[in-house]
């Protein structure tokens, strides 16, 4: 527990150390030299990259191209997988999330995922906000916390009558902005998304894109997705994966429209994956 | 069927159409100058006819791309090639139109003869007959430097046309009770160096497809 709250102190101090300096850094996540293999199997090679602060960046590529397997490295989600190594730094304000003696529950504290399928805790709309908040030491009004967030994520006005139900009630796309308001609720400055509306219709897709674009004035959002029109609506930046390899990572407006290698054409046309 | 294949070949289909767009603009371009040449009135009459094939094309080909757009959402160099499938119908259309504006020339001079040389007119319309066949070359093979060096050649448009006004102005001079005709000359060969800039536009388009960079070729 003692290390626990060393370690959240560690990043609140780079944090704020990085304020006073008047935020230096445009990048709210730093990737140098990440390999990561599943056994002997290299799933991500050599990857360098920065993620700008406040912007939203998706990572596109066919399967097993390892671009889900770079997201869950970013705040240490691998580890949960027994034959995964990982290699390399992830620097979140300086700090290389998998220096010895940072705690992983922190990283996650700070840089939060979003998983593809909805996945509320089986209990009331209002714990489902409330339960991470509380442990990480959240004192405030819980109430105000709830409808906050909830406001954040466009979902107070549907769901603030029924607060005491089961999160399990609400429809996959209500779950789903329920999902990233849990995120949310712990106030990250990252958040993560593995193709967040894969199992989604439409409509609630459009919301849950319509949402990126509010929540990036908060937060820094970096999207996996199979779509790639959907990457081309709501990212500022995407990088191209394929086969553990970083083949291009430009502003979403030129690699749509102008990619630079040639294996990112053919895959965004629609020539192979 | 794979949605790459069956993209490739509604793609196929549109290069047919804009080929025959384009190579109907390019006949009547010829057909317009061989009635200024020889006077006869019939290939005026093909022009015009000709004319609204091009047309009826231009907006068959752009219903087929906006659908493409609509159901392929291409990206990329393929993106590129569908907007530039605008531009060049747009430009090819307004040829069409030049060479119209060319055979009615043809057909005022026919009733009334100039009695002077329209050599360096006849020469501004072959060389917009062939910078037409280029341009439209150079869309088909996706030939960024055919599109540069066919834009090149509106220099001798350009040159043709002011020594040309240059020549009328003098005609109107000398035959002052002229000068409604001296002034449809004027006219036509502003339209033909019109067409020499919409040869360059569609050459700016193609090397946009090419090389996904705006150009201005020929300043």
């Amino acid at each position: 527990m003692k290390k626990n709250l060393n370690d959240s102190n560690r990043f609140e101090v780079a944090i704020a150390r990085e304020a006073e300096g008047g935020g230096t850094s445009p990048y709210a996540l730093e990737v140098r030299n990440l390999d990561i293999r599943y056994g002997d199997f290299p799933a991500v090679k050599d990857v360098t990259m920065a993620f700008d602060k406040r912007q939203v960046t998706a990572i596109i590529g066919p399967s097993g191209c390892g671009k889900s397997t770079a997201l869950r490295a970013f705040n240490r989600m691998n580890e949960l997988i027994p034959s995964c190594s990982t290699d390399g730094e992830v620097l979140f304000h300086g700090i290389n999330v998998y220096d010895p003696g940072v705690d992983a529950v922190q990283v996650r504290r700070w840089i939060g995922m979003v998983f593809q399928k909805p996945n509320p805790f089986p209990k009331t709309i209002h714990e489902n906000i409330a339960w991470g908040a509380r442990i990480n030491g959240y004192t405030g009004d819980m109430d105000e916390l709830v409808e906050s967030t909830l406001q954040q994520v466009a979902l107070w006005d549907e769901v603030k009558d029924k607060l005491k139900q089961s999160a399990l009630a609400l429809s996959g796309g209500q779950q789903q902005r329920l999902c990233i308001a849990r995120a949310i609720a712990v106030k990250p400055e990252i958040l993560l998304m593995d193709e967040p509306t894969s199992a989604l219709d439409p409509i609630s897709t459009a919301k849950i894109e319509s949402l990126l674009d509010d929540l990036k004035k908060r937060y820094t959002i970096i999207i996996v997705t199979h779509n790639m029109q959907q990457a081309g609506r709501v990212s500022d930046k995407t990088a191209f994966f394929l086969q553990g390899d970083l083949v291009e990572y430009a502003p979403t407006k030129d690699l749509f429209f102008n990619p630079k290698d040639e294996r990112t054409e053919n895959y965004i046309s629609g020539r192979f994956g | 069927m794979n949605t790459r294949i069956q993209f490739m070949e509604e793609l196929t289909r549109l290069h047919h159409d804009i080929l025959a767009m384009g190579t109907r603009v390019e006949e009547d371009l010829r057909r317009a100058l061989e009635a200024l040449r020889t006077g006869n009135l019939d290939l005026v009459q093909e022009v015009k006819a000709g004319d609204e094939v091009i047309n009826a094309l231009q907006i068959k080909i752009e219903d087929q791309t906006a659908v493409l757009i609509a159901t392929q959402q291409p990206v990329a160099r393929d993106l590129r090639e569908l907007v530039t499938v605008f531009k060049v119908t747009d430009n090819l259309e307004r040829i069409g139109d030049h060479a119209v504006h060319l055979a009615k020339t043809a057909r005022r001079l026919a009733e009334e003869p100039y009695g002077r040389s329209l050599e360096r007119l006849e020469r501004m319309a072959e060389t917009g007959c062939s910078m037409v066949r280029e341009a439209l070359t150079a869309f088909l093979n996706k030939d960024a430097l055919l599109a540069k060096d066919t834009a090149r050649k509106d220099d001798q448009i350009d040159a043709d046309h002011k020594a040309f006004v240059k020549e009328v102005l003098q005609f109107l001079m000398e035959h002052p009770d002229r000068a409604a005709q001296a002034t449809k000359l004027i006219a036509t060969s502003s339209f033909l160096e019109r067409l020499g800039d919409h040869v360059t536009n569609l050459c700016e388009a193609v090397v946009f497809m090419v090389e996904g960079r705006h150009v201005e070729l020929n300043e």
